[in-house]
Order: C-alpha cells, then sequence, then structure tokens
C-alpha cells in the first residue's frame, strides 16, 4: 500500500514532462503548424508505437555503442589512471595533457576521428570511448593523488608496500570518483554516439534522424529525438543507480 | 622521579639475567614542520624518551604538545629534525616492514568498505599471512563487538570504532602497540573496562607500549612511567614511575597514595611551568 | 622552500606534458602513422598562417563565440531564476529536481527538430548552447542551495529569520561556490551547444567549418578549427577555474 503510494507520488512529480508535452501540443496547435513543421506530440508517440520495429535496431545499436564506449572508455581510463599514479613523475606529465585533451569538444573530435578510423562501427565506437576515457581518467587519477593521509598512515604501520597500498585501498577509495564520472558522461555517451552515428550516417538512431529530416519525415524525426532522449535518460538513471549503489558500498 | 610505592618483580618474558633490551630510543628529537608561505612551527624541542622492552609508557600532556608527534615519529610515519629515534636498535621503519608494528590512531582509520571482522584481519591480509579466524574473533570479543562482525563501520559509534582500531593494533600481537587516545570516545564506564582489557592482555603478552591519553586515571592504572609533556613546543616536562602492584583494581584506585598521585600529575597538567 | 621547488617540478612536467602532446601529434602526422586524415602540426599552423586560412577560422570562431556567450549568459541566468523559484515554493522542488535530471540526459541533438522549426537555422547556436548551459547551471545551482548544512539552517531559524532572509543570507551566498563550479563546466558546455546547432545547417561557424572540412576532405581546415574549438573552449574553462578559486575563498 504504502509502496502504491510511493510510486503514485514519483508519478506526481513527474509533472514537468507532462508539462512538455500540453505545451507542446499547445504550441503546434496555436501556430497552426502542419505535420511537416512540426508534428503534434500524440503523432509521433504514434509513429513510435506503430513503428516499434522500423526504430528497434537503430535504438539497439545507439544502445550499444554508448554502452560499449561507457564500458570501454571507463575501464581504460581506471586502468590508465592507475598506471600513471605509481609514477609521481609520469602523472605529473600525463595529467596537464589529458586536461587540454579533455577540453575538445566532440564536435571537433568526431570528424577527425572519422577520418582517421574511417567511416563505419569503428569511428563510432571509437568516439564514444575516447569521450568517456578522460573523464574517468582525471576523476580516478585526482582520487588515487587524494588518498587520505590518515589511510596512507595506516597502510604504511602496517608494512604495506604502494602495490597494497593500491591494490586494498587506493582502488576502492577511487571507485567512488569512477561512478561519479560514469554518471556525468553516461548521457554524454549517447549524445556523442548519436553525433557520430548522425555524421557518418550508416547506423543508429543518429542516422536515422539524419535520413527522416532529409526526407522530411518530421514525425519520424520528431520520433527519433523523442526514444533518443529516453534511451539517454535510461542510461543516465541506470548511470546514478550504479553510482549509488556503489558509493552506499564503498563509503 | 621515583615513587615510594614498592611493587612486585616484573614477570618480563625476556631471560632472567639478561639486561633488559631497549625497544625505543629517542633522543634529542626536534621535530619542525614547514607550513605554508615558508613559516616554520617548532612541535618538539630536544625530546629524549627511553623505553625498555616490555615497558609500559603512557604519555600525557595538553592538547597540541606534540603527543601524537612523538608517536608519529615512533612510528616511523615522520623523521625528526634533529635527534634520532631507533626502535629495537633499528630505523622505526623496519619494524613495520617486518608487520611487528601495531598502532591505534586518534582517528581510526578504518576501511569504510570494509566490515569489523574484515577491518580487524586486515594485518594478516597485508602481510600476506592467513587470517587466523580464531585470534580475530578473540579480539572482537576482546573489545566487546561481539555480533557487529559483519557490520560496517559507518554503522558504528565512534567509540566502537575505536575499539575496532585498537583490536586491528592487537592482532598480530605486535613488538610494539602505540596507542594514540584510544579510548577518547568511551564512556567511563566502558573505558575502565577497555583498561582493564587492556592491562590483561599487557600482563599476558607484555607488548611493549606507548599509551597517549588524557586521563590521568587510565595512565596510572595502566603506566610504569607516565611522562608528562608541555606544549609549545613540546617537550618532555617530567618522568614519573608509577609502582603500584599489578592488577591494579578498584583497592589501587581507591587508595590514597593513587589519589595522591593523580592529583600531582594534574596539577603538573594545569599549572605553568617555572621559568 | 619546499613548496617553491614542488611548483616548479609540477610546472616542469606539465612543460614536458604539453611538450609531448604537441611533438607526439606531429610525429604521427609526419610519419602518417595514422593515415593522410593527421597532417603534422606544423602544416595546420602553416594553413592558420595563411591570410585566407585565419581570416576564415576567426570569422568563424568569432560567430560561434557569439552564440556561445549568448547562450551562456541567458542560459545561467534562466538556469539560476528556475533554481531559486524551486527553493522558494517547496512543493515545485521534486518535481523540478527530477526533471533538471532528465533535461541533463537529454542528447542536445535532439532538440535540433524543434530548434530549427522555432529559432531557425541562424537562432539555433546560441538556442543549443543556452540549452545546455542550462541544464548544467540549474544542477548545479539546485546542489548549492541543499549545500547548507543543517545546523547553520538551524541557527537561522532559531534567531527567527525569514524564508527571505534565510536566502539571502545563507542559501545564496553558500552556493556561489557550486555555482560558480557549474560555470566551469557550462562554458565548455557552451560551446559544444553552439558547434551542435552549427552542424544543423547554420550559414557560418565553427562547427559548420568543421562538417564541410571533414566532407571536403580539407584535412589542414579540419585540424585548424578543432584547434581553435579547443582553445576557445580550454581558455573559457581556465578563465572561470581561476574566478571559482576567488568565489571559492571567498564564501567557503
Ligand atoms: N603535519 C603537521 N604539519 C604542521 N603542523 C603540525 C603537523 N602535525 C602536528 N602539527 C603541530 O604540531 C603540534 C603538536 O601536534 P600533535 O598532534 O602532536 O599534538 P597532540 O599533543 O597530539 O594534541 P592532541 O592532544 O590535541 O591530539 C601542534 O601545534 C600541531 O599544530
Ligand atoms: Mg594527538
Amino acid at each position: 500500500m504504502s509502496r502504491l503510494r510511493a510510486v503514485g507520488a514519483g508519478a506526481l512529480h513527474l509533472w514537468p514532462v507532462a508539462l512538455v508535452l500540453v505545451l507542446w501540443d499547445l504550441w503546434v496547435v496555436l501556430n497552426g503548424y502542419t505535420a511537416t513543421v512540426a508534428p503534434r506530440p500524440w503523432d509521433v508517440i504514434a509513429d513510435v508505437v506503430d513503428g516499434f520495429g522500423d526504430y528497434l535496431p537503430y535504438t539497439a545499436y545507439t544502445l550499444g555503442m554508448s554502452l560499449g564506449g561507457l564500458v570501454g572508455g571507463t575501464i581504460v581510463g581506471f586502468v590508465g589512471a592507475v598506471l600513471v599514479w605509481w609514477s609521481a613523475a609520469l602523472s605529473g606529465v600525463v595529467t596537464p595533457a589529458a586536461l587540454v585533451i579533455r577540453s575538445v569538444p566532440i564536435t571537433a573530435m568526431i570528424p577527425i576521428i572519422a577520418r582517421v578510423v574511417g567511416y563505419g562501427d569503428p569511428a563510432v565506437l571509437a568516439s564514444t570511448v575516447l569521450i568517456c576515457f578522460f573523464p574517468a581518467f582525471v576523476f580516478t587519477l585526482s582520487a588515487l593523488t587524494a588518498i587520505p593521509d590518515s589511510g596512507r598512515d595506516l597502510f604504511r604501520v602496517l608494512g604495506a608496500g604502494r602495490a597494497q597500498l593500491l591494490g586494498r585501498y587506493g582502488v576502492l577509495h577511487a571507485l567512488p570518483s569512477l561512478m561519479v564520472s560514469v554518471r556525468i558522461t553516461a548521457p554524454t555517451a549517447v549524445l556523442s554516439a548519436m553525433l557520430a552515428e548522425f555524421l557518418m550516417g550508416a547506423n543508429g538512431l543518429g542516422a536515422l534522424f539524419s535520413r527522416a529530416r532529409s526526407y522530411m519525415d518530421m514525425e519520424r524525426a520528431w520520433g527519433t529525438a523523442l526514444v533518443a532522449t529516453v534511451v539517454s535518460v535510461v542510461v543516465f538513471i541506470l548511470a546514478r543507480l550504479l553510482e549509488r549503489r556503489v558509493a552506499d558500498r564503498v563509503s | 622521579m621515583p615513587s615510594t610505592l614498592s611493587r612486585p618483580a616484573p614477570e618480563r618474558a625476556v631471560a632472567p639475567g639478561a639486561p633488559p633490551r631497549s625497544a625505543v630510543s629517542i633522543s634529542g628529537a626536534d621535530k619542525v614542520f614547514t607550513l605554508s608561505r615558508g613559516r616554520t612551527l617548532q612541535a618538539l624541542d630536544a625530546v629524549d624518551l627511553q623505553i625498555t622492552e616490555g615497558e609500559f609508557v603512557a604519555i600525557i600532556g595538553p592538547s597540541g604538545c606534540g603527543k601524537s608527534t612523538v608517536l608519529r615519529l615512533a612510528a616511523g610515519l615522520d623523521t625528526p629534525t634533529n635527534g634520532t629515534v631507533e626502535i629495537f636498535g633499528a630505523a622505526p621503519r623496519t619494524l613495520a616492514a617486518q608487520h611487528r608494528l601495531g598502532v591505534a590512531f586518534q582517528e581510526h582509520a578504518l576501511l569504510p568498505w570494509a566490515s569489523v571482522r574484515e577491518n580487524i584481519a586486515l594485518p594478516y591480509r597485508v602481510a600476506g599471512r592467513r587470517v587466523d579466524d580464531a585470534r580475530v574473533d578473540e579480539l572482537i570479543e576482546l573489545v566487546g563487538l561481539g555480533g557487529f562482525e559483519k557490520a560496517r563501520p559507518k554503522q558504528l559509534s565512534g567509540g566502537m570504532r575505536q575499539r575496532v582500531s585498537i583490536a586491528r593494533a592487537l592482532v598480530l600481537s605486535p613488538d610494539l602497540l602505540l596507542l594514540d587516545e584510544p579510548f577518547g570516545a568511551l564512556d567511563a564506564v566502558t573505558r575502565r573496562k577497555m583498561n582493564a582489557e587492556l592491562a590483561r592482555i599487557w600482563a599476558e603478552e607484555r607488548i611493549t607500549t606507548i599509551l597517549v591519553t588524557h586521563d590521568v586515571d587510565e595512565a596510572l592504572i595502566l603506566a610504569d612511567r607516565v611522562v608528562v609533556m608541555s606544549g609549545r613546543p613540546g617537550h618532555v616536562r617530567t618522568v614519573v614511575d608509577v609502582d603500584f602492584p599489578r592488577p591494579r583494581g578498584p583497592e589501587t584506585t581507591r587508595s590514597p597514595e593513587f589519589h595522591a598521585l593523580v592529583d600531582r600529575l594534574t596539577a603538573l597538567l594545569d599549572a605553568p611551568e617555572p621559568m | 622552500m619546499i613548496t617553491g621547488a614542488r611548483t616548479t617540478t609540477r610546472i616542469a612536467y606539465a612543460a614536458a606534458g604539453a611538450l609531448l602532446l604537441v611533438v607526439g601529434a606531429q610525429l604521427i602526422g609526419q610519419f602518417e602513422l595514422a593515415g593522410k586524415a593527421w597532417p603534422p602540426l606544423t602544416d595546420v599552423l602553416a594553413y592558420v598562417a595563411t591570410p585566407s586560412g585565419s581570416s576564415l577560422i576567426q570569422r568563424n570562431l568569432l560567430v560561434t563565440l557569439g552564440a556561445a556567450g549568448q547562450g551562456f549568459v541567458i542560459g545561467s541566468a534562466v538556469a539560476l531564476l528556475g533554481a531559486t523559484a524551486a527553493l522558494l515554493v517547496p512543493i515545485l522542488r521534486p518535481g523540478l529536481d527530477r526533471f533538471a535530471a532528465i533535461l541533463n540526459a537529454v542528447p542536445t541533438i535532439a532538440l535540433a527538430p524543434l530548434l530549427i522549426t522555432t529559432a531557425g537555422r541562424e537562432g539555433t547556436p546560441a538556442v543549443i548552447a543556452a540549452l545546455s548551459v542550462g541544464f548544467v547551471m540549474f544542477v548545479a545551482t539546485t546542489s548549492g542551495f541543499a549545500a547548507t548544512s543543517a545546523p547553520q539552517q538551524d541557527l537561522l531559524t532559531v534567531f527567527g529569520a525569514s524564508r527571505r532572509r534565510r536566502l539571502a543570507l545563507l542559501e545564496l551566498p553558500r552556493s556561489v561556490p557550486a555555482f560558480v563550479d557549474g560555470l566551469t563546466l557550462a562554458a565548455p558546455a557552451a560551446i559544444l551547444g553552439a558547434t551542435i546547432g552549427e552542424w544543423f545547417g547554420a550559414p557560418q561557424g565553427i562547427g559548420l567549418l568543421l562538417v564541410s572540412a571533414m566532407q571536403n576532405y580539407q584535412m589542414a581546415l579540419l585540424w585548424a578549427a578543432a584547434l581553435a574549438a579547443t582553445l576557445a573552449s580550454l581558455v573559457a574553462y581556465l578563465l572561470l577555474v581561476q574566478m571559482q578559486r576567488v568565489a571559492v575563498r571567498r564564501f567557503s
């Protein structure tokens, strides 16, 4: 009973979403837009529901690319940070460079990756991996350099070496920061997968969107945007759930 | 300052007749900390502290007088700016490297992701030894945390966390035990109970121990000698031998001699030093 | 003394890192390790040095920066107002918080069809920039408001402070560091948002330059545009980090 009520309250708190749908519909109707300019929300939702089979492979592709990039980039970034932490000199050299590369806008990175890697799946995946790599690297490294003195002291009096400090303390201490990076990059991974797909136009929601736009199929274009939003929000919520789980377990 | 009280012959673990070995030897230790913008702070000034094997020494003194700093020197966590520190005739680091050092820090430093049991077993893991479950259980009982084996630090009270940290310091039966206000967060009753347990362990294992405390009674219940420190910069003001017979139960703490010594030490803590 | 020496080594390391980055990029280009699409940096710089190249980059960069700047200001202002409203009207709060999380996850590309209809091709970059900034800033500001500790709240309640006073005395000043923190993230987000907007058929801008250079295989131009966008983003970020340092010193 209280569970039911909690779900009800949760749904009530989604009022801004409902408001957006209503405003969207009003805006279309009041301006008298035709379906080729701006479709009504109900038509878009109907298109997604009716064309579920059409959307599915594209959605799966984008989801796969985003999650693959998110997991891959995060792991590579974490391992890279751990390796670099091992040497103070190396981390001093690499960290500023990583910060610079991190500020390359993905809109500048993707065209270059597309040209260097070649159009296709590897380029899409490379984009998402690279974009998730740098935050994971930076967050992990800064957590490792901020290992509390009390932890350091503890392992020193226990006679632990650097490897033990890392394995028994550093890695777990850095885990919450890594999860913050996962949460922050999760929507970016979806965005960059879509931008790469949009630019290269072979597969995925980005490509579907690009195609619908050039055929002036506005319901499909808006539908793609809607599905992409849902995918991104779901990935984000999952990442946030994971972050909370980990933070709860580790601290 | 020898006390007039007699005590029974000590039952040291050392072979009879052999001269007691030096466990901790701090000689002329200064400690100067470098603060930001080139300012410095002298925390210790020519501290001398000689402790023989199997001895229990308490350090008391006002807050900020450098007690923790002395302990950190003995643990090898800091090096003195001048002077020398030797533990069992070697550099302090050696003892830690051989996993023969037990430390309970002022801020307990438990691993937040590990259970009480895992925290207490950590020294075994770091030393690469098989965890002796019976020993861990024994210590959990000893510090009164039976039933909390699986709890994680955030589910414990401050005093319970301190007790975990004491158990962790004891688990490997170290050769040198450093305790920095280990009972600070405990209520008076639990505190005395833990004092009695610590006294019992010490009587059994004769671990050379340095205990930092603010509680004069506690120092007198536990220690062979009490080192009184003063601040700015930190130095040793007096060393008082404590010769009450062990075990020091309520009869001891209620005795007029005990009260006299408490009063004397408390006065030393309060009063400014004669110049 | 010691801290001075540390700073020097840090700067030396950072310089070494920068050098490594530049030399690495140059060598990869020189020996075509990544194919023809990765030109030597010297080629890129030579291209930027030509009058036509430099004026092309400069012109487009200014357009992008204009859109990003507009979006930055509008987005931050609206987010601040929204977060304050959410704070003052508690009943709105859970809904708006949840909405902010959702907005933060909306891939900005998904907004393009809406914006092309409403804002037109020229206006889209600034609007996407504003939305990107707004999402980031709303989240940062609400978390800043939430950062006031319970004892501080209790203290003011005990003193009988009204809601408005509490906002002025406690929540607004306390949220400044988080707000400025958000700004450091929002500045690059503004530039990213503007360039995404330009991908959808804007007549000018770095984003447009990037796409057309890619499609026409003009590698020097592509890299020059990417460098310009990166530099702009980096400079904006560093400026705001400086501002953040000041804010942190002043307000926490
Ligand atoms: N790492 C450090 N850097 C600078 N100053 C320090 C450092 N550690 C200790 N100090 C200073 O040295 C002095 C002695 O500190 P210490 O922690 O040894 O005091 P204490 O006697 O243990 O005090 P308390 O009873 O409050 O724990 C203090 O003035 C403290 O500010
Ligand atoms: Mg202390």
